[in-house]
C-alpha cells in the first residue's frame, strides 16, 4: 500500500459522471504529475481527494486510512493540503492574516511551518505582509495560496495548475519552490497542462483524459512518448 | 432651532441607531458567514426582551439590572445554538428559500410560544432608579437610559471590530465569510464555526432586545416590526458588511427621527424610499459586493435530482376535468360557508400560481406580491366606490394597474438577484403599504374601503347578471380564476416559458445564448403582477371591503408558503398549497388560538422532510408505485415539466 491511494474513484457533479474508475498511487516523498487537457478531470480528482466533491464510489486511502467520505476539514487535518487552481486567497484578509488562519497540525509534525520559514521561502510575501489579498498580483496570489496551505503542515500537497497564467520567469521560480518544498519532506501531487514544467520537478506522471487515467509512467518516458502526447496532451 | 432641541433630537436619533445597530450587526454577521437571511432574528430580539423582563422580575430584581443585561442575551444564545444545531444545520445545502422559510416558520413558532409562556399583553420592564432619571445636556433634558444605550452600542461596535480583526477566531470568521469552501479545505470546522457565529449573532439580537425592552415595550410579535427595519439597514449597508450595518443604522435612525418631525404621516415610507433609492444607485448596498453565484457543486444534489426527475405525468382527460365538474356542482349541495371558503381558495390559488411563475419557473423569489394584490384590490375598491365603475370594467382594470405597478417596480428589481431581489421587492411592497396605510384622503388609510358595490354584470346589453349572492360570486370567481390559471399554464409551456426555465437553470448560460435575461425576467414579473392584481380585484369584489393589511409584507409571505407547501417544481403545487393553507388557516383559527404555532410547525416539518412539497412527494411516490407495478409504460412521462 502506498502513501496515498485512489482506488477506482467515480465522481459526479449532480448527474454528470466526471471521473471513471480513477486509480492513483503516490509514494511518500515523490513529486507526481497529473497531466491532462482542459476539462480532463484534474481538478475534480483533487476535489475528490480533499473531500469537496466526495467520490460516489471507490475510495481514497491515506496512510492506510480511508479518508473518502470524511469532510474536507478533517481530511485537511489528516495532512492533505489543497491549493486550488483559481488562486483563492482570502481577499479581505492581509497576507499575514491569510497565513494565520491556516495554522494547523503544529504538534503532529517534527518541524512545523512558521511564518518566518514561509517568508524565507517566499521573500516577496514578507514585503507585502500588510497588503490585502485582493491587492496582490497574480504571481503573488499564487505564492500566497501555496504558502497558506503549507501553514496547515500537510504531508501531501495537491497543487492545481500553479503555473497557469504566470510569466516564464515566475514559473521558473515556482519550479524551484516546489523542489524546496519537496526537500522539506512534503509529497507533492501536481496537476498541470504544462509538460515541460512537470518534467522539471516531478519523477512520475499520470495522464488523464475524459475522466479516466490513460497513461502512467516515469516522466522521462512520457517526454518521448509522442503518441500519448499527441493524443491526450495539447503539445 | 435651538441647541437644546437639537441635542435632544440628535440623541434620540442615536438611540434609535444604537438599537438598530445591535440587531442588524448580528443579522449581517450571520448572513456573512452562514449565507442565511435570518427572519428569526427579530424573534431572538423579542426573546432578549422577555428574558430581561423575566430575569429582572423573578431572579435578580431591578437592582441586578446590569447582570440581567448580560444573562438575557446568553439565554438567547443558548436557544439560538439549539436552533442552529437541531434545525438549520440540516438544510444548509439546500436553496436559499428553504433557509429563509425555516427561519420564518421559527418566527411563527417563537412568537406563539412567547404568547403562551409570557401572555399576550404588553409588558414593560422597570429600570433601576439610577437609570430612570434624566440629565440636562446643553439645555435639553435627556434620559439617563438613552445615554447608556448611546454609549453601549459604540462600545459593542468597537468590541466587534476587535474580535474580528485581532483574534484568531475573528480572522477565521472573516476568511469563511469570503470563501467558505476554501476555509473548509484549510481545516476550519465549518459546523462549529456556524454554531458559534449564529449564537454570537443571537447574543447581539438578545442584547438589543434586553436593552430596548425597558425603553420600549415587549409583546409577542414585536420582532416582526424590528426585523423588517433591520433588513432595511443591512440591505442599505450591504449584506454581510459590518460597517454597512453601522452606517445603515445611523442613516435609518436619523431618518426616522427627522421623519417624525417633518413628515409624521410618512415616516415609514421615507425609510423604504431610502432603501429603494440606495439599491437603485448601488444594487448591492453602500458597502456590499455582488454575491457570488453558487457553484453547482455547492448546491444540494438531491434537490437538483428532484428538479430534473420527471415529476409530471399526463392524466386521462376525464380525470383532469372531473375536479372541475365537481367544483361546478359543489355550490348546489353546500352552504355559504363552503362556497366562501372555496372562493377564498380560488383567489389564493391564482395568487400562488402567478407567484410560482416567478419562483418555480424563473427562479425569482419575490417578497412583494402583496403590493400587486393590493393595487388590484384598491383599483376595484376605488373605482367602484368613488368613480361609479361597473363590476366588469373595474375588475378589468385591476390587472392593468397592477401590471403598471409591476412594470415600474420590476424595472428596478430585475437588476438584482437572489436575496437582494427578494429584499427590494419587499421594500417596494412596504412602500406601497405605508402609503395605503397613511393616505386617508385617497385610500381611506387604515380604515380601508368599506361597502364596495357589486353591480350586476351586463354583457352586450343583455339583462344584468347579479353576482351579489355567495353562490353567484362563487361561480364568477371560479370562472375568472379558471381562465387565468389556464392562461398561466399556457404561458409556462410556451417557448417563452421554456426560456424562463433556462434562465432559472443557468442565467449566465442563457445570456451567452443571446437571451436578454433581464427583459424576460421583467416581462414575467409584469405578467405575474397582472394576475396577482386580478386576484386582488376578485378579492375586493368578494369581500366588499378591503384594508391595507392585504398589502403588508406578511401577506406577501403567503404565496411563498403555499408554493412551498404544495411544491415549487410542479404546476398545481401552489394551488394545492393554497388549499392546505386556507383550510388549515380557517379551521385552526376556529379551533385554537395557536394557529400560528401549528402553521409554523407544519412549515418546519415540510421544509425539513418534504422539500419537494406535497405534490412533489405524491408524484414521486406515484412514480415509484407505478414503476414497480409495471404501469409505467402506459403513462406518458415527460422530462422536466416544471
Ligand atoms: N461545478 C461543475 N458542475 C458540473 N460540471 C463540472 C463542474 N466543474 C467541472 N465540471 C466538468 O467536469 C469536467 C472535468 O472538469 P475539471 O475541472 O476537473 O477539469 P480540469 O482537468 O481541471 O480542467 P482545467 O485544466 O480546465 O482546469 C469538465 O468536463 C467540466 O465541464
Ligand atoms: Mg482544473
Amino acid at each position: 500500500m502506498a502513501f496515498l491511494d485512489l482506488n477506482s474513484v467515480n465522481t459526479y457533479y449532480g448527474r454528470s459522471h466526471i471521473l471513471f474508475d480513477v486509480s492513483l498511487s503516490i509514494e511518500k516523498g515523490e513529486v507526481v504529475s497529473l497531466l491532462g487537457r482542459n476539462g480532463a478531470g484534474k481538478s475534480t480528482t483533487f476535489r475528490s481527494i480533499i473531500g469537496l466533491n466526495p467520490p460516489q464510489s471507490g475510495e481514497v486511502v491515506f496512510k492506510g486510512e480511508r479518508i473518502s467520505g470524511m469532510r474536507a476539514f478533517r481530511i485537511c487535518r489528516k495532512g492533505i493540503g489543497f491549493v486550488p487552481e483559481d488562486r483563492r486567497c482570502f481577499p479581505d484578509l492581509t497576507v499575514l492574516e491569510n497565513l494565520e488562519v491556516a495554522i494547523r497540525r503544529e504538534k503532529e509534525v517534527a518541524s512545523p511551518w512558521t511564518v518566518e520559514r514561509i517568508y524565507a521561502l517566499f521573500p516577496r510575501l514578507q514585503e507585502r505582509e500588510k497588503n490585502l489579498g485582493s491587492q496582490l498580483s497574480g504571481g503573488e496570489q499564487q505564492m500566497l495560496t501555496i504558502a497558506r496551505t503549507l501553514m496547515t503542515n500537510p504531508e501531501v500537497l495537491l497543487l492545481d495548475e500553479p503555473s497557469e497564467g504566470l510569466a516564464p520567469l515566475v514559473v521558473a521560480l515556482l519550479a524551484e519552490m516546489i523542489l524546496k518544498i519537496r526537500k522539506e519532506g512534503v509529497t507533492v501531487l501536481l496537476a498541470e497542462q504544462n509538460l515541460h514544467f512537470c518534467a522539471k520537478v516531478s519523477d512520475r506522471g499520470y495522464v488523464i483524459d475524459k475522466g479516466s487515467v490513460k497513461y502512467e509512467g516515469p516522466m522521462s518516458d512520457l517526454l518521448i512518448n509522442e503518441e500519448v502526447k499527441e493524443k491526450y496532451l495539447a503539445v | 432651532m435651538d441647541l437644546s432641541f437639537l441635542t435632544v433630537q440628535v440623541l434620540s436619533a442615536l438611540r434609535q441607531a444604537a438599537f438598530l445597530f445591535l440587531i442588524s450587526s448580528g443579522l449581517t454577521l450571520i448572513f456573512g458567514v452562514l449565507n442565511i437571511l435570518n427572519f428569526a432574528h427579530g424573534a431572538l430580539y423579542m426573546l432578549g426582551a422577555y428574558f430581561m423582563y423575566w430575569i429582572t422580575l423573578y431572579i435578580v430584581g431591578t437592582g441586578g439590572f446590569l447582570l440581567a443585561l448580560v444573562l438575557a442575551p446568553l439565554g438567547v444564545a443558548l436557544i439560538a445554538a439549539v436552533i442552529e444545531t437541531g434545525l438549520l444545520r440540516r438544510i444548509y445545502m439546500q436553496e436559499e428559500i428553504y433557509q429563509l422559510l425555516l427561519t420564518y416558520a421559527l418566527v411563527l413558532i417563537i412568537d406563539d410560544l412567547a404568547k403562551i409562556v409570557f401572555g399576550p399583553e404588553f409588558k414593560s420592564i422597570p429600570k433601576p432608579d439610577v437609570l430612570s432619571g434624566s440629565v440636562t445636556l446643553f439645555g435639553g433634558t435627556v434620559p439617563v437610559y438613552t445615554l447608556l444605550v448611546v454609549i453601549l452600542a459604540p462600545a459593542v461596535a468597537l468590541l466587534l471590530w476587535y474580535l474580528l480583526h485581532r483574534t484568531k477566531t475573528g480572522k477565521v470568521v472573516r476568511a469563511t465569510s469570503s470563501d467558505r469552501e476554501m476555509a473548509d479545505a484549510l481545516g476550519i470546522n465549518m459546523s462549529a464555526l456556524f454554531t458559534l457565529v449564529f449564537a454570537f449573532g443571537a447574543i447581539l439580537a438578545g442584547l438589543g432586545g434586553a436593552l430596548a425592552g425597558p425603553a420600549r415595550t415587549v409583546f409577542p410579535g414585536v420582532g416582526t416590526e424590528v426585523i423588517i427595519e433591520s433588513f432595511v439597514v443591512v440591505v442599505i449597508g450591504g449584506l454581510g458588511n459590518l460597517w454597512g450595518a453601522l452606517i445603515g443604522s445611523i442613516l435609518i435612525g436619523s431618518l426616522e427621527t427627522v421623519g417624525i418631525i417633518v413628515f409624521p404621516e410618512f415616516e415609514m415610507s421615507l425609510i423604504y424610499l431610502l432603501m429603494v433609492a440606495v439599491l437603485v444607485v448601488r444594487p448591492w448596498g453602500l458597502f456590499g459586493r455582488p454575491l457570488k453565484v453558487k457553484a453547482l457543486s455547492e448546491k444540494n444534489l438531491a434537490m437538483e435530482a428532484q428538479e430534473i426527475s420527471p415529476v409530471h405525468f399526463s392524466v386521462h382527460p376525464a380525470v383532469r376535468w372531473a375536479p372541475l365538474l365537481l367544483l361546478l356542482l359543489v355550490p348546489l349541495v353546500t352552504g355559504r360557508f363552503y362556497q366562501y371558503l372555496l372562493s377564498q381558495i380560488f383567489i389564493a390559488s391564482l395568487m400562488a400560481v402567478a407567484f410560482n411563475l416567478l419562483l418555480g419557473t424563473t427562479g425569482l423569489l419575490s417578497f412583494g406580491q402583496a403590493a400587486f394584490f393590493g393595487v388590484g384590490a384598491y383599483t376595484v375598491g376605488l373605482l367602484a366606490t368613488k368613480a361609479g365603475f361597473g363590476t366588469l370594467p373595474a375588475l378589468f382594470l385591476s390587472p392593468v394597474t397592477a401590471a403598471a405597478a409591476a412594470a415600474v417596480i420590476g424595472f428596478f428589481c430585475v437588476r438584482l438577484s437572489g436575496v437582494h431581489f427578494a429584499m427590494l421587492t419587499l421594500a417596494f411592497g412596504q412602500l406601497i403599504f405605508t402609503v395605503a396605510y397613511k393616505w386617508y384622503g385617497f385610500t381611506g388609510g387604515d380604515n380601508g374601503i368599506q361597502g364596495i358595490p357589486v353591480k350586476p354584470i351586463s354583457i352586450g346589453g343583455l339583462a344584468g347578471i347579479d353576482i351579489g349572492s355567495n353562490q353567484a360570486m362563487y361561480y364568477f370567481v371560479l370562472l375568472v380564476v379558471g381562465l387565468s390559471v389556464g392562461l398561466i399554464r399556457r404561458i409556462r409551456s410556451s417557448p417563452f416559458g421554456a426560456t424562463l426555465k433556462a434562465i432559472r437553470e443557468n442565467g449566465q448560460r442563457a445570456s451567452y445564448l443571446g437571451v436578454n435575461v433581464k427583459l424576460y425576467q421583467w416581462t414575467v414579473f409584469v405578467i405575474a403582477g397582472a394576475f396577482t392584481g386580478l386576484a386582488g380585484g376578485l378579492y375586493a369584489l368578494m369581500e366588499k371591503a378591503i384594508s391595507p393589511e392585504i398589502i403588508h409584507w406578511t401577506k406577501s409571505a403567503e404565496p411563498v408558503f403555499m408554493t412551498i407547501i404544495g411544491g415549487i417544481y410542479t404546476f398545481v403545487g401552489p394551488a394545492v398549497g393554497a388549499v392546505v393553507y386556507i383550510v388549515l388557516n380557517s379551521y385552526l383559527v376556529a379551533w385554537t388560538e395557536k394557529w400560528a404555532l401549528v402553521l409554523g410547525l407544519v412549515l418546519l416539518t415540510l421544509v425539513l422532510l418534504l422539500p419537494g412539497g406535497v405534490v412533489g412527494f405524491v408524484n414521486e411516490k406515484a412514480r415509484q408505485i407505478l414503476g414497480k407495478s409495471g404501469c409505467i409504460r402506459r403513462w406518458s412521462f415527460s422530462k422536466s415539466a416544471k
